[in-house]
């Protein structure tokens, strides 16, 4: 046997599944297509700037002092010496195209305070809406993190009520105002489904997760993060090859023995880890034949998700001088929450929909070059409609999307335009190409309700000796796949001893 | 835990409808990944071959080599993007990236225009070995160097030495060609009036042409000459422009000229947001380079061992990654300029000299990578690829 575990793929679930796996004395090979690790979690050079392509708040980090499921999964991979984190001061701002903007802070009391002031006719609706919050979260730490033997409705209320239930319905029954109802769920940006479609759990989830566990940035970037979870890889005796993917996973009586690479050599190994799409796996790597039709009915099932269109801008002053005061600012066109915001994700054209910018500089000074700054503008696009624009024609459509973005955050921040020192664009192209995932989709399958944890088929997969790690077979975001890669390996590793 | 309690959850009932009606309208996406190579493949392909169908004599020491796709259409590009060729010569594989210097309407073939380079070994075989005939590997298009509308002013003032004219020759064509809203200011240095590249084509256009002024700069002219001599410098500049206001500046020659001409500009009040550098290749004497350390002769020997891998010879002076090659190892190359990262490569031990400045990303600096074509070894090195 060459190796006792290839690794298809350095995202976050590849690059910690194969440091849980080396750790614990595995002969381990990781393959990377790429020339770097990381997948999402990664940087790019120009001109002065280091450009940060995905992370924009780190969730479930937590501090030293009350630390969150995140720090303790890093403290165990042995990275966190490596690292330091910044914490970042607000939870997010939002802006309106009339001028409205508020900031909340991650902070249970100051949020519900600042929430309160901006909306005084919906002051005891917002009290409840936080109390269910947490109630929810409680109930959901206690049946399913604490694993508790017998859950039952008369011990977790909200979870029973709750849990199923879209995040718009849920929204509908507290608050009158539109405009509230904006601000309490601009987080979807970071889920990919708007509230008509999101499970009330996940929108719950993620407020209570970011504001008790604080948002974080890591000094270096999400890079920073993924060479120093390869460095304790290699430092434990794993092998990596960059450049090279994974082609062929050979199978024979449904047991993995074998990997081809695209460079044309086969490795022998009896567990492989898939940190890339179920689809790209089975019909491609595997071939479909070997897979039962339930599993392919399932993936058939899912909806892929979005992908991004994204501008990575550099400046030459400070933010201050740009009027940018926070890290995480939602712009948002209009307080409609409605299915038509999903729809206009369709659309290779931007015009209203909601736009993350977040300024790195603002928690961590030292982000980009003294006197300098940077932001990262992202709205979420899916990637099918840009398979139809005629090659000759895509950089126009990529400078004329830019343009419109550009011009929407002008009109919040009149000065940027005039200090761009670097512009870079990413479309969802952009990420087809980097990440090789199908339509480009950044948050792996669409997360409705129906395709929410409870639903998810988990990282094992109808071969013998081969795991899913990732976004694609959990939950999207840094946290959830980087703990995903620790799953994946243990599961490994008891399948090994069994 | 029981297994399923979601199953007792509010609204079960319509999820699990759900999910059935999902399973029967699920549609198969396996076609998504040849969809999206074909489509990249035209925009990005990783190869494309390329037949030579013309070769034009510029100058004495400068070919153009006209290059038309063999089995694909060519993929878009932007004015100032250029292509890396990969050759075989002498029995090492190698690449070398060139600017295009047609325009990118221009959709039936790529030219590029090469000068020969002492002892350069790609320069000399393009354009000493190269026929009509020929056929030439590529990838698709790259780079940075190109006029962006969201930000850069509508007047380009560009300043070019050598064979640095080939990415403004692109932006001008296509300014001239489609008629594009734009004014180009173009200071052209060379050593000799017989170098200029395309000089009766650009006086030509200058003379049509309102919005675009050439303006040669010679460095060691012949008594004769009445044109502008010497180097680019800020009076000359300030001579040409009248003012700096609205004007985006992009450079693109040796080295030496950008240690020269961008003080100069700076002294005129130039910001740096309004400056674009093309790299145009490692440092021409890397013993020159500020930093390097007295005392380490180019041609020092020292030896390289690569993780699982041999032990080289390499010397002081000679880019890792040309080392590499010059073995058989070729890690993949895009730029060869230190920008694009693609030939990265850890240090495991040992010592390089990569120039202040090359833009490597911090975390991999923390951790040990460099860019190698852009790295000299100063010590005996062990590697990982
Ligand atoms: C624009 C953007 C913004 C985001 N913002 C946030 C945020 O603020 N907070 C947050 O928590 N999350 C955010 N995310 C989500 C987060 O980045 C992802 O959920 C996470 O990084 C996905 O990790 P993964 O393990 O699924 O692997 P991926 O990152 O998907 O990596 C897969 C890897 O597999 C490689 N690969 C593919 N095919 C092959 C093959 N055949 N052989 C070998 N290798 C192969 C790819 O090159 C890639 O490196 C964002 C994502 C994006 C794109
Ligand atoms: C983005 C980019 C675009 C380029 N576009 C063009 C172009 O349009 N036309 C063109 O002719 N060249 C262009 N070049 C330069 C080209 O890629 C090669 O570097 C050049 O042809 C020399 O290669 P060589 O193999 O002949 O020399 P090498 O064998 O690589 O080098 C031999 C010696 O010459 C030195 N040297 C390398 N490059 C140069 C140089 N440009 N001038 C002086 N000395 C040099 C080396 O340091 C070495 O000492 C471009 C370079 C870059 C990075
Ligand atoms: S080849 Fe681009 S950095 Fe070395």
């Amino acid at each position: 046997m060459d190796y006792d575990v290839v690794v298809i793929g350095a995202g976050n679930g590849g690059l910690t599944a194969s440091a849980t796996l080396a750790r614990k004395g595995q002969k381990v090979l990781l393959l990377e297509r790429h020339n770097i690790p990381g997948g999402c979690a990664t940087s790019f050079c120009r001109g002065r700037f280091e450009f940060e392509v995905a992370l924009h708040q780190l969730s479930g980090l937590g501090t030293p002092e009350k630390p969150g499921p995140l720090r303790m999964t890093l403290g165990s991979l042995g990275v966190m010496e490596n690292l330091e984190f910044v914490e970042i001061q607000d939870l997010y701002s939002v802006y309106m195209p009339d001028g409205f903007t508020t900031c909340l802070k991650p902070d249970k009391n100051q949020t519900i305070a600042e929430l309160k002031e901006k909306f005084p006719h919906e002051k005891e609706a917002i009290d409840n809406f936080f109390d269910l919050v947490y109630t929810y979260a409680n109930d959901m730490i206690g049946a399913f993190i604490f694993r508790d033997p017998e859950p039952s409705r008369d011990k977790y209320p909200n979870l029973y009520r709750y849990a199923l239930r879209n995040a718009k319905e849920v929204l509908d029954d507290y608050f009158k105002d539109p405009l509230l109802k904006t601000v309490i769920s601009v987080y979807w940006g970071y889920l990919g489904v708007s509230t008509d479609q999101l499970s009330f759990a996940y929108l719950a989830m993620l407020l209570f997760q970011y504001i008790e566990f604080k948002p974080f940035h890591v000094k270096g970037g999400s890079q920073a993060l993924s060479n120093a979870i390869l460095n304790v890889f290699l430092t434990a005796g794993g092998r990596a090859r960059f450049n090279c993917g994974a082609k062929r996973i050979l199978v024979e009586d449904n047991q993995v023995i074998g990997v081809e690479t695209d460079q044309g050599d086969t490795i022998e190994t009896r567990y492989v880890v898939a940190n890339i799409s179920p689809m790209e796996t089975y019909t491609n790597l595997v071939g479909k034949d070997l897979i039962p039709n339930n599993t392919l009915q399932e993936m058939n099932s899912r909806i892929l998700s979005n992908s991004a269109f994204t501008m990575f801008i550099g400046f030459d002053c400070e933010p201050d001088e740009l009027n940018i005061r926070e890290s995480t600012n939602f712009l948002m066109a209009s307080t409609d929450i409605s299915r038509s915001l999903h729809d206009r994700m369709g659309r290779v054209d931007i015009q209203d929909e909601l736009m993350v910018m977040s300024c790195y500089d603002i928690s961590d000074p030292t982000f980009s070059p003294p006197g300098t700054c940077q932001i990262n503008l992202v709205t979420l696009k899916y990637g099918d409609p840009w398979l139809t624009i005629p090659p000759g024609q895509y950089h126009e459509a990529k400078f004329r999307c830019a343009e419109s973005m550009l011009k929407r955050t002008e009109k919040i921040f009149p000065n940027i335009r005039k200090h761009i020192e670097e512009i870079d664009i990413g479309t969802p192209l952009t990420h087809m190409r980097y990440l090789g995932h199908p339509a480009g989709a950044v948050y792996g399958f669409e997360s409705r309700t129906k395709d929410s944890f409870f639903f998810q088929p988990g990282n094992r997969s109808p071969v013998d000796g081969l795991t899913f790690a990732g976004g694609w077979v959990g939950d999207q975001g840094f946290e959830p796949t980087l703990r995903s890669g620790v799953s994946a390996a243990k599961s490994i590793l008891r399948q090994m001893n069994s | 835990m029981r297994k399923g309690i979601w199953q007792e959850f509010d609204g079960y009932k319509e999820i699990a409808d759900e999910i059935e009606l999902s399973f029967e309208a699920g549609k198969e996406r396996s076609f998504d990944r040849q969809l999206a190579d074909q489509y990249l493949g035209r925009l990005h392909p990783k190869e494309l071959k390329l037949r030579v169908v013309d070769v034009i004599e510029e100058t004495p020491s400068t070919k153009t080599l006209r290059l038309a796709p063999v089995d694909a259409l060519l993929p878009p590009f932007l004015a100032g993007q250029y292509i890396p060729l990969f050759a075989e010569i002498d029995g090492i594989r190698t690449s070398r990236p060139y600017s295009i210097s047609s325009q990118p309407k221009q959709t039936g073939f790529y030219d590029i225009t090469v000068r020969r380079v002492p002892d350069g070994l790609v320069s000399n075989f393009l354009m000493d070995q190269v026929k009509v005939g020929d056929l030439l590997d590529s990838a698709g298009p790259q780079g940075n160097f190109n006029f962006n509308p969201l930000y850069h002013d509508r007047h380009m003032v560009c300043f070019a030495g050598g064979s640095g004219i080939t990415p403004f020759m692109s932006m001008i064509r296509e300014i001239v060609e489609c008629g594009l809203d734009r004014e180009v200011t173009l200071i052209y240095g060379n050593r000799h009036l017989d170098d200029v590249i395309f000089h009766p084509e650009l006086e030509s256009i200058a003379q049509r042409f309102d919005n675009i002024t050439f303006i040669p700069v010679i460095e060691k002219p012949a008594k004769t000459y009445s044109g502008a001599c010497g180097f680019i410098n800020a009076a000359l500049i300030q001579e040409v422009l009248g003012d700096m206001q609205d004007k985006t500046f992009f450079l693109c020659g040796p080295q030496g000229m950008y240690d020269f001409c961008l003080p100069e500009l700076e002294s005129l009040g130039v910001a740096k947001r309004k400056i674009r550098k093309e790299m145009y290749g490692p440092p021409v004497d890397i013993c020159d380079y500020p930093g390097w350390p007295s005392g380490i002769n180019p041609d020092k020997n020292f030896q390289v061992t690569i993780l699982d891998g041999k032990t080289i010879p390499v010397n002081a002076g000679t880019p890792l990654l040309v080392s590499l090659e010059k073995e058989g190892i070729v890690p993949p190359s895009i730029c060869r300029s230190g920008e694009c990262s693609m030939c990265r490569v850890k240090v495991l031990s040992g010592k390089v000299f990569q120039p202040a400045g090359t833009p490597v990303r911090k975390s991999d600096t923390r951790f040990g990578y460099v860019h190698s074509c852009v790295s000299y070894p100063l010590e005996d090195l062990e590697i990982m690829l």
